[in-house]
């Protein structure tokens, strides 16, 4: 945008949120040029936005976008900014709405078991509020300590405790979301059912600020457990801890989350020579269920000839886990992680392909202890990390390993990104997963209400060829 | 390019590849602000595009610099293991080296700093008032064994002078033989050297070492933390030459020692961790270690604590550069306190009893912000003859 005219928008977000919230010094927009997505390192400074603004109102955000509207200038909403797909990145400038200062609880009701709250707020300040009241979220992701509302619901955040309490996606009852014209939209009744009208609030879960930016979002909660515990047990390998996880769906015990996965310094946890692997089991509930539920669930590590951790072992483990869960989840190095959906039956053949064939075709190398993971559960997630790779055509061989693994996920029946959203990462890559007309259909729906395609342009959709 | 520098880029770089973002959690100046800017990652990602001179270091971004308590709460959080409040304080160094101007709050101390040797513009014969109402002697070269370096704040500001005068009484019912720099005494520079004045700090600390080890004390006794994290870790060589001691520290060898007994209270007390203690120097234990052994004292720890006690939002420059965010990081942590239903907040360091104490004013709190030394002083009973023997 040409500087008289930037001027101009910057004025008249001026007089509208004040001098303090409109931001312009490429110092203060320094942290807005990239989120955590590898991009090429020497990109790094190359997507300024043109302004960064800090609203704390619905009515701020709608002023925002009709100022932005009247312009076709595209609108980048963000939430705690820890993104891995290039969601937040602008890249074709444009006005950086922050959502980090909408941080308000609007109501706890907590007969009807739900909340209302501005998007800014992280899952973390939310809880701590919660508890107050007796109430938890019941969603602990990597991100818990930046992770927004609004930025979870847009890319359809993971939680721990899928199992027993779903994802946010699952706690979703209403939504109110500033439109690309700038009216505002209410999804419909703050009640987790109902059988009248769309159900347009799922379009705006997991939409990454494509179709318009969420204001407030009305959430379901659970009262505080009054018991919770952790069974912890090894495996001679990752697959004997992968038949156990199997066996845990089959039985239909409840538990909140359970992972699985191959790492290194077992003995450290109190783990006998030789065992390779874990999984761990956590349980949320009353004391006679979570009793009931732990021992039901230690006759399975049994059955499937795992070594049970002692329970005071298995505490530790869990909360340092649990302590370094967010840091430990960050990608502090040139490294990627891969979240894909894939299911059960095609774990191995899953893994298999992807570190005998895909990594040393491109180079990319697991980070050890990284290599071999699962969330037990509803979600199916596979994870693994590895190091970039290195050299000639680095960024592009880097790009090519991505498509094959999304190829990979896809073709096993699974899913390119089971929580990280889209972004730029795998803009193209969703065609793999859908449908022409599927793809289309999702066209319509943003030509629909963002005819300008001001709405996070460039990111979720693919490119028309 | 110093060693500071090069430092300060690859916590920049490292931060850089990461830009995860758990730092901003518990970052008390991004708490208040809420700006991606003013955090730690916000801060590093401005060092690294100055530094590379892809920004020229503007208003914002002396904001971005300053807007910082060193407090080290970040790093608890950090993925990477950073070390953020050092590659912060190595950043300030850098643009005052490149001329970029001093902020117009820190003129006053700087000024004060170069003309008085303090930094809240008092007269050096200033320095020694306090003392008027205590046995406590000038130290002697080669005869004083404990050398208790009282510190600017404690020492001129008025509302806090009650802290040095209730440790040398301490010192006194314990029977310990001690001496003071008095009008000799010098600022540790431990404000210059936060706010990025390294040639400052440094003729500060040459002088001041010079007047300590001019002493040959044994043991030199600090009663701010300020100016024990600045004398153990900012002056090469004076901890391994002299056994360094926080008041806590020695109060603690005075109480474990039975050379320190107090009377029966019934209060419930919370202990806030100075971050230059704490974190920075890591002594935790020492202060909760006399509280408990206070008969019937009921000790209560805050939400955050230890490491990961949230700063009063007194340090670093940032209560004279930007009075409001500090106070309103006090009020918070002053909450946090307040929540454990304690009667008092007790504390070790001039700043926090400066800040907590406001935020009590300001929000007619009945909470009490004491200091560790004024709130043993009143508890403390003399020793029997028996104990003296």
């Amino acid at each position: 945008m040409k500087e008289p005219e930037l001027a101009e928008v910057r004025r008249e977000l001026v007089a509208l949120l004040g001098e303090s919230k409109v931001l312009s010094s490429k110092s203060d927009l320094l942290p807005y040029t990239k989120d955590t997505y590898r991009i090429r390192f020497e990109d790094d400074h190359r997507y300024f936005p043109d302004l960064a603004v800090l609203p704390e109102t619905t009515s701020e955000v709608q002023g925002i976008v009709k100022i932005a509207a009247r312009r076709r200038m595209p609108i980048i909403p963000k939430g705690g900014g820890s993104n891995r797909t290039g969601m937040l990145v602008p890249i074709h400038g444009g006005i950086l709405l922050d959502t980090i200062k909408m941080k308000r609880v609007v109501e706890i009701n907590k007969p009807n078991l739900y909340v209302t709250v501005q998007p800014g707020i992280t899952l973390k300040e939310l809880d701590e509020q919660l508890a107050d009241h007796g109430l938890w979220l019941t969603q602990e992701q990597g991100s818990l300590k930046i992770a927004t509302v609004g930025g979870s619901i847009s890319t359809s955040g993971f939680s721990r405790f899928h199992q027993k309490y779903g994802v946010i996606a699952d706690r979703v009852m209403s939504l109110e979301v500033v439109l690309a014209d700038g009216s505002v939209l209410r999804t419909g009744p703050k009640v987790l059912y109902t059988s009248t009208g769309y159900r347009l609030l799922q379009l705006f879960i997991a939409a990454e600020g494509t179709l318009g930016i969420i204001t407030e979002a009305t959430l379901r909660v659970e009262p505080l457990p009054e018991a919770r515990d952790v069974v912890l047990a090894f495996y001679d390998d990752f697959w004997g801890a992968n038949d156990a996880a199997q066996k845990l769906m089959a039985s239909g015990v409840v538990f909140s989350g359970a992972e699985a996965y191959e790492g290194h310094g077992m003995e450290r946890l109190g783990a006998p020579k030789g065992k390779t692997s874990l999984v761990y089991v956590i349980f949320h509930g009353t004391k006679g269920e979570v009793e009931a539920d732990t021992a039901f669930v230690k006759r399975i590590v049994e059955d499937t000839h795992g070594h049970l951790a002692e329970h005071e072992v298995a505490l530790t483990f869990l909360t340092s886990y649990t302590q370094q869960w967010c840091g430990a989840r960050a990608l502090t190095g040139f490294e990627d992680v891969i979240t894909t959906y894939v299911p059960m039956e095609r774990m191995r053949e899953f893994y298999d392909r992807l570190w005998n064939v895909i990594a040393p075709k491109y180079g990319l190398e697991a980070l050890p202890g990284e290599k071999l993971g699962l969330d037990v559960g509803r979600y199916r997630m596979a994870g693994g990390r590895y190091w970039l790779p290195k050299g000639d055509r680095a960024w592009e061989r880097y790009q090519e390993a991505v498509h094959e693994i999304a190829e990979l996920a896809t073709s096993l029946g699974g899913s390119i990104q089971s929580c990280h959203g889209v972004g730029i990462q795998h803009r193209e890559n969703i065609a793999l997963e859908y449908s022409d007309v599927a793809i289309e259909t999702m066209r319509s729906i943003k030509k629909l209400l963002d005819p300008d395609n001001i709405m996070n342009p460039g990111k979720k959709i693919p490119s028309k060829k | 390019m110093t060693s500071g520098t090069t430092s300060m880029l690859e916590t920049a770089e490292a931060c850089a590849k990461c830009r995860c973002g758990c730092c901003k959690d518990q970052c008390p100046m991004y708490s208040e602000i809420i700006e991606e800017s003013i955090s730690p990652k916000g801060r590093n990602l401005l060092i690294r595009a100055v530094c590379n001179g892809i920004l020229e270091p503007d208003e914002r971004a002396v904001r971005i610099a300053y807007s910082c308590l060193l407090c080290r709460r970040d790093e608890f959080d950090c993925s990477a293991g950073l070390k953020n409040a050092e590659a912060a304080e190595a950043f300030r160094e850098y643009l005052v080296d490149r001329g970029v101007p001093l902020l117009s709050q820190h003129e006053p101390l700087v000024k004060s700093l170069e003309n008085y040797g303090n930094p809240w513009q008092e007269s050096r014969a200033a320095r020694k008032r306090w003392a008027r109402e205590i046995k406590g002697k000038k130290a002697i070269p080669g005869k004083t064994e404990v050398l208790f370096y009282v510190g600017c704040t404690f020492a001129l500001d008025r509302s806090l002078q009650e802290s040095p005068k209730a440790l040398a009484h301490l010192m006194e019912l314990a029977g310990e033989e001690y001496g003071l720099l008095l009008e000799d005494e010098l600022c540790c520079g431990s404000t210059a050297k936060r706010i990025g004045q390294r040639t400052l700090f440094e003729k500060l600390r040459k002088e001041n070492e010079s007047r300590i080890r001019g002493i040959s004390a044994k043991t030199v006794v600090t009663a701010c933390a300020g100016c024990y994290k600045t004398l153990k870790q900012d002056y090469p060589g004076l901890a391994k030459d002299t056994k360094l001691l926080h008041s806590s520290e020695y109060l603690w060898r005075l109480v474990s020692s039975g050379k320190l007994n107090f009377k029966k209270t019934n209060m419930r007390v919370t202990y806030h961790d100075p971050c230059h203690l704490g974190r920075h120097a890591e002594v935790y234990d020492d202060p909760r270690r006399i509280l408990k052994a206070v008969p019937g004292l009921r000790l209560i720890e805050m939400k955050n604590s230890k490491e990961k006690a949230r700063c009063c939002g007194g340090g670093a420059g940032v209560k004279t550069a930007y009075p409001e965010i500090s106070a309103k990081a006090a009020l918070r942590r002053l909450e946090e306190a307040k929540r454990t239903g304690a009667d008092a907040v007790v504390t070790t360091c001039p700043f926090c009893v400066q800040t907590l104490r406001a935020a009590a004013e300001a929000s007619s709190s009945r909470m009490r912000v004491l200091e560790l030394s004024v709130f043993l002083d009143e508890l403390a009973v003399p020793r029997s003859k028996e104990a003296r023997q």
